[in-house]
């Protein structure tokens, strides 16, 4: 229902759509996010309930941002993916939506997507001078973390190698 | 004849006992502790508790001016002199000597507030 | 990392066995909790499994009224300085628990996030595994640091200490340095350690 407006009132901007079980999705160009979002409060939607992304190294255009939102009269829910290649920026609602502030710098702390207009958007989980973005599906799992058992001196093994 | 027990002997013994179990603790903790207790002091020890962050330069440390206490510790000291001198005001009997010996107590005090007053405790701007 | 080796032939002498039944049956625990190994210990702590019948029931959470660390969940990359601090604060003689496996090792979080074992920041006398451990399982650690408390000595020097004293100066003074966040310092301290083949870094 929702996406039929959509359609009608910004005829284009869905580049793709599809539907599992219920649950509706929709992926849209960055250019056209803060106008469906405008559409989608006055429909309803106010409720920002994720904001996150997904990493498809192999595409052009390799992160996906995911957006959840939730109507809280009709019980709707809609999840919106915008394609951002790297380096490129979407744009915030920080200013809309009071939780987009801290999604949107997980999401940077995580992936390296910047959010312009973001009032503060710096490292939420990780420290401060964290090196990397750690989501991304090039990031070593541990880090880089040289540490392992093997070769290693180790408390229990009072200074003998294992 | 025996003598009877003195009634203030119970008084004697608290004495004793008392004078002997702050030795204990003078000697235990000075000279007796310092062998058994682990002896390394150390800076890291000495900070400000935080919850193991460097504490945070916002918080409640304002700084306020040490004028505050100079007026609470000389209103505290002749606001004391003011209750001892009511009791004696109420019982005083026509006496040169019970007279003169509130005007040493006074005069003693006097000193001290002359000595402030000199020294400026009494200016608020200073 | 206690360096206390029974081989070392450290004479027990009865001042040190008087001085050591005190210890061993007053220590007062101070929960490092921090995730679901907090939940054992509380079971622990309260009437059914009761730790204060050895002597432990005071529970502080100040390292400066305590003698006794347990650490209890996940350490992150990013608690570790936080951790460090804490124990620094502690008056001796103090002993650290490490409690469940993720303060152990690490534990299943083999990650960038995870501090991959607390004794690489820390010295620790015991280490109790499980995931969670029983209630039962930490009063066995508890029980097992009574037993290494009980073969302690005045005379004895604690390295493992003084060496977490020093390593706490060289990160103050690389932090200063570098002008790094102290987890980033910690960080690259543990990546020297590891290149030199050192799992600690005290």
């Amino acid at each position: 229902m929702i996406i039929e407006h959509i359609d009608a009132q910004l005829p284009g901007t869905i580049t793709d759509r599809h539907d599992f079980r219920g649950d509706q999705t929709v992926v849209i160009t960055r250019e056209n996010l803060l106008a469906v979002v405008d559409l989608l409060h006055r429909e309803g939607f106010q409720f920002l309930v994720d904001i996150t992304a997904v990493d498809w190294p192999e595409r052009e255009q390799r992160f996906d941002v995911v957006y959840h939102w939730l109507n809280l009269a009709s019980q709707e829910r809609l999840r919106v993916k915008v394609p951002v290649a790297d380096g490129e920026s979407v744009a915030s609602l920080a200013g809309l939506f009071k939780t987009a502030n801290w999604f949107e710098r997980e999401v940077f702390d995580l992936f390296g997507i910047r959010f312009e207009g973001h009032p503060d958007l710096r490292r939420l989980l990780t420290w401060g001078d964290f090196q990397g973005h750690a989501l991304r599906k090039d990031f070593p799992l541990d880090g880089g973390d040289v540490f392992c058992m093997e070769g290693c001196t180790a408390p229990y093994n009072n200074g003998e190698r294992s | 004849m025996a003598h009877p027990a003195s009634p203030f002997l119970p008084v004697l013994i608290l004495l004793l006992v008392a004078a002997v179990t702050a030795a204990a603790i003078l000697v235990l903790s000075g000279w007796v502790l310092p062998l058994l207790k682990p002896n390394n002091p150390q800076e890291a020890k000495l900070r400000v508790y935080e919850c193991g962050v460097p504490p945070l330069q916002t918080g409640a440390r304002h700084k306020y001016s040490v004028k505050f206490y100079l007026t609470a510790m000389l209103f505290i000291l002749f606001d004391v002199e003011a209750a001892f001198l009511l009791p004696w005001a109420v019982n005083f009997k026509t006496a040169l000597w019970t007279f003169g010996a509130m005007l040493s107590f006074m005069a003693t005090l006097l000193v001290g507030f002359v000595y402030a007053w000199g020294k400026g405790a009494f200016e608020w701007e200073r | 990392m206690a360096e206390l080796d029974i081989n070392d032939a450290v004479l027990t002498t009865r001042l040190d066995a008087v001085v050591n039944w005190g210890r061993k049956n007053s220590l007062w625990p101070m929960p490092f909790g921090v995730a679901c190994c907090a939940i054992e210990f509380m079971s622990m702590m309260s009437s059914k499994y009761d730790l204060s019948r050895f002597g432990a029931e005071a529970m502080r959470f100040s390292p400066r009224q305590s003698d006794m660390m347990l650490i209890l969940g996940t350490i992150t990359n990013k608690m570790a300085p936080v951790l460090r601090t804490i124990y620094a604060q502690m008056a001796e003689p103090k002993w650290v628990i490490s409690v469940g496996v993720c303060a152990s090792s690490g534990g299943m979080y083999r990650t960038y996030a995870t501090l991959q074992g607390v004794d690489r920041i820390i010295p620790v006398d015991v280490y109790v595994p499980g995931c969670p451990p029983r209630p039962e399982s930490i009063i066995y650690g508890v029980m097992k640091l009574q037993e290494q408390i009980e073969k302690e000595s005045l005379s004895m020097r604690k390295d493992h200490i003084a060496r977490f004293y020093e390593s706490l100066e060289r990160q103050d003074a690389l932090q200063a340095a570098k002008g790094l966040t102290s987890q980033q310092t910690i960080r690259e301290m543990l990546m020297d350690a590891g290149e030199r083949g050192v799992g600690t870094i005290f």
